[in-house]
């Protein structure tokens, strides 16, 4: 088992290091063909927000070489809406589940970590701070949703931001920081359209381990999640062997579903355990 | 859904598109009329994503796609992959066409390259017995579905715009058929489907429920419902086209 809340009284322990990254299965309620929960130690929700909101109109997703661009506005029914439709399923399905919250205010990253804490079957909180993330803002977000809630708590970072912010997250109260959130791009829609967000797909990947590098180079003493275009088993050995204890897939997912299966059979097949122990391992001598 | 490898089996030029053929029978045989596959075009990186076809003949073993002329790469390597060539596919994606029971005859109404999506709806329908019309628009004659690729008994309206605007030769041919019609299925650019929902009110006095059946032509990147990216404001809110379309009712497309 991995454990990525080794600081807190909860916990949440994985018993496979690869994640469903935000909204690869939707609320754990898309599933593509030969993708099943056990291939998983957690699950992550797209992020949500305490009221619902209607996101961006069409278009939302744009190709870049390598890649693509894509932007949803957190399309999201609300934190109700997704409780009343999902919680029962979550709590049934036998591997955790973690709820992003999208960017916010403080106020709701408060009010949604004390619901989420007292009313769902999560597992844990993925707080997702915006690509502008200020130290001070980065903190004041944390701490409210610390001081709501005893649920592990994972910050996302933007990999742009990451080494920046690592430091006052973990001193603010994350139980594991997720590197990360790839760089804003925009993206050429084929009627000449743009789209503007992170970029996503294997074209994200150097930004991921060049982040994951560096903020693992400051050993603060926490677990790191590599996220961001991993799509190939040596992705994630890279990643493991840069300090992160699990992985995060997304886009694998939703365009080549096959190889996520492939991704654990290759790990399982010729290096069962030596991925794991390169992680924690750097994660121990980190602290 | 599926993801499959399916064999390219033989390709032929057809007016300003390629036709491919593509072997994969348990693909073949899970497909409906108006449901999409989602195709990888490449072998590696480039492109990412996968291409969105709506098959425009189904078998019991293969089904066959259009490629587009232009400059989408993706739609290139399809074009040059030679025979033989295999490619991951995965689909069926969302809900396609349903011929209600009760009906007896069928318009179908297409309007430029998504016209060809109704040649698997038009196959079935007249499959099952019933009277099917198909009234269709291109620009030139050559973007027309050729007679040859219907039944014979298949009542075939063409219209070419020529660089002219066809709004009154629609409003004539809808008028008689609307008429005659107890359901209809449509594949159109969007903006098309305002024009026949003026003219169903025109002969049927409101677009009720159950009787035609749009084609909204999106394209999907993962088609199962998780990322997002398909949505259009139909049926009342911001929905994914892959789960509650990619055929809607012409009342949830227009209102
Ligand atoms: S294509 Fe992903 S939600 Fe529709």
């Amino acid at each position: 088992m991995i454990e990525l809340a080794p600081h807190n009284k909860l916990g949440l322990a994985l018993a496979s290091p690869l994640i469903a990254g935000s909204g690869a299965v939707g609320y754990a309620d898309a599933w593509p063909p030969g993708v099943t929960p056990d291939l998983f130690g957690a699950i992550i929700t797209p992020p949500i927000t305490w009221r619902p909101r209607r996101g961006l109109a069409a278009a939302r997703l744009a190709e870049a070489p390598g890649g693509f661009v894509l932007t949803t506005g957190d399309h999201n029914p609300g934190y109700r809406r997704v409780l009343q439709d999902h919680d029962g399923a979550w709590r049934r399905l036998g591997v955790p589940v973690i709820v992003a919250l999208a960017a916010s205010t403080p106020e709701d990253w408060g009010r949604l970590a004390a619901s989420l804490d007292e009313e769902s079957g999560a597992a844990g909180l993925e707080l997702q701070l915006p690509q502008i993330a200020h130290r001070n803002d980065a903190a004041a977000w944390i701490g409210a949703a610390r001081r709501s809630s005893t649920l592990p708590l994972l910050v996302k970072l933007p990999t742009s931001r990451a080494v920046a912010l690592a430091s006052t997250c973990a001193s603010a109260g994350a139980d594991a920081l997720v590197i990360g959130t790839a760089p804003m791009a925009a993206g050429l829609t084929p009627d000449g359209g743009l789209v503007e967000g992170p970029v996503a797909g294997p074209v994200a990947f150097p930004f991921t381990l060049y982040a994951l590098r560096a903020v693992g180079a400051l050993n603060l003493g926490v677990p790191l999640v590599a996220a961001g275009g991993i799509t190939r088993p040596e992705d994630a050995r890279a990643c493991f062997a840069a300090g992160a204890v699990a992985v995060q897939v997304r886009s694998l997912a939703w365009l080549d579903p096959g190889a996520v299966r492939q991704l654990t059979r290759e790990w399982d097949a010729d290096e069962r355990g030596t991925t794991r122990r390169v992680g924690l391992s750097a994660l121990n001598s980190g602290r | 859904m599926l993801q499959t490898t399916a064999t390219l089996i033989a390709r032929a030029t057809l007016g300003p598109a390629q036709e491919i053929v593509l072997h994969a029978p348990e693909l073949a045989r899970a497909l409906a009329p108006g449901q999409a596959v989602l195709v990888k075009c490449g072998w590696g990186l480039d492109p990412y994503l996968r291409r969105t076809f709506y098959p425009v003949a189904i078998d019991d073993e293969t089904w066959t796609v259009r490629v587009p002329p232009g400059g989408d790469w993706g739609h290139a390597w399809l074009r040059a992959a030679p025979v033989g060539t295999q490619i991951d596919c995965l689909g069926p994606v969302g809900v396609g066409y349903l011929v209600p029971p009760g009906v007896r005859n069928v318009l179908c109404v297409g309007v430029g390259e998504e016209a060809w999506s109704l040649l698997p709806v038009v196959a079935l329908a007249e499959a099952r017995g019933l009277s099917v019309a198909l009234a269709m628009e291109a620009r030139t004659a050559r973007e027309l579905i050729p007679p040859a690729r219907l039944p014979a008994a298949v009542e075939y309206h063409a219209i070419t715009a020529d660089g002219g605007s066809t709004a009154g030769q629609w409003a004539d041919l809808l008028a008689g058929l609307l008429g005659w019609a107890d359901a209809a299925v449509t594949a159109a650019p969007l903006a098309f489907y305002s024009q026949l929902a003026a003219a169903v009110r025109g002969v049927r006095y409101d677009i009720s429920r159950g009787f035609a059946q749009a084609l909204y032509p999106a394209t999907f990147l993962c088609g199962t419902g998780a990322c997002q990216s398909c949505v259009a404001d139909v049926a009342g809110g911001r929905r994914r086209v892959c789960l509650r379309g990619p055929v809607f009712d012409l009342a949830d497309v227009v209102t």
